[in-house]
């Protein structure tokens, strides 16, 4: 049901994003852009599926369940704090690790801070592109103030 | 939306080849063709292959989600006015201009190779490192492009829902955080 929601909001963006395009030669430029694009992301979407599938396949249940389950508690949101950055590769996979730690015992909880740490601290991007983007100083101070970003969501979740 | 260029007069900007084989890349494919064989030699050659038509079945439901995404993330980036958004949310910009970076973050589709560059073309623009951080934390925990197609598509909706909502003040109170920061070491 979310896949055809969302499937349906995106289709709509980007229906609506191709009418502004102008003209042909625009046209063409954002066909060439996609296509590259494309080339780009498949490849990742693709082993990164794989990837998961087969990791969900190997995560032992009754260690998901004793170090990321409701009973673990504080120690399941700052472990999954920890392996959030750990993580390779882009949103998908993340996402694809969360649900499967879900299915085999996970607290909502856990998965939760696990993919907020993701989103903030991924070190793929941090050294890949903010490093060489923002400096140094910049990039340090924002992980200063994001640090206790993951905790206060994953506490509130708990209380919500 | 006034907000776009005027395209009709300006030739499209040309975009850089992006290298399709990289090192993020080969450690993926390292990682899954490891899990892979782990998978075989615990499972038996059936299972892996199992696995393997799931994730094929899978991929051909998210498809047409995935190609739009696609389109929205290569089209959009060429018509953003650059110079246009670092005026909104310069260093004067109060807290206005904190809801506007952190909104044009969630706004944004596209991974880290595009976020990053913009960020550093507003500070160039004039925007001040609190309304930087709130455009980076926008992209990060509320990227609508990434919580559509992948969020959704992977988690339980409610799960989504609540990581969203609660994420929704924080760019801001990052970039509000940063400020603060910033005027005290002055």
């Amino acid at each position: 049901m979310n896949i055809i929601i969302g499937t349906f909001v995106i289709g709509a963006a980007a229906v609506l994003l191709w009418l502004k395009l102008p003209n042909g030669e625009w046209r063409l430029a954002s066909y060439l852009a996609s296509i590259d694009t494309f080339l780009f992301t498949a490849p990742r979407v693709l082993i990164a599926l794989l990837g998961a599938g087969f990791f969900a396949e190997l995560l032992p249940e009754n260690e998901v369940r004793q170090l990321l389950g409701e009973e673990a508690g504080i120690a399941a949101v700052l472990l999954a704090v920890v392996l959030g950055p750990l993580t390779p590769g882009g949103a998908f996979v993340s996402f694809a690790i969360a649900a499967a730690a879900l299915k085999t015992g996970a607290s909502p909880v856990a998965a939760i801070a696990y993919v907020t740490s993701w989103s903030l601290f991924s070190t793929t991007k941090i050294f890949a592109y903010e490093l060489s983007f923002m400096g140094r100083r910049a990039t340090l101070l924002r992980i200063l103030v994001s640090l206790p970003v993951p905790f206060v969501i994953s506490g509130l979740s708990y209380a919500w | 939306m006034p907000s776009l260029k005027n395209t009709e007069a300006d030739p499209p900007p040309i975009r850089k080849k992006r290298q399709i084989i990289d090192g993020s890349l080969l450690v993926l494919s390292a990682f899954t063709a490891l899990a892979g064989i782990a998978v075989f030699l615990s499972s038996g050659a059936g299972r892996a292959l199992e696995i393997v038509a799931d994730t094929f079945t899978f991929l051909a439901v998210l498809s047409p989600k995935i190609a739009a995404g696609i389109f929205i993330a290569a089209t959009l980036p060429l018509m953003l006015p650059k110079e246009h958004v670092g005026r909104l949310i310069g260093r004067e910009s109060g807290l206005r201009g904190l809801l506007i970076a952190a909104f044009c973050g969630a706004a944004i589709p596209g991974g880290p190779m595009m976020t990053f560059p913009i960020a550093a073309g507003l500070g160039v623009a004039g925007a001040d490192l609190g309304a930087m951080i709130a455009f980076i934390s926008g992209w990060s925990l509320l990227g609508l492009n990434r919580t559509l197609i992948w969020e959704f598509s992977f988690l339980p909706a409610d799960l989504v829902w609540t990581r969203y909502l609660l994420s929704l003040p924080v760019p801001i109170l990052l970039g509000l955080a940063v400020r603060t920061f910033l005027q005290v070491r002055k």
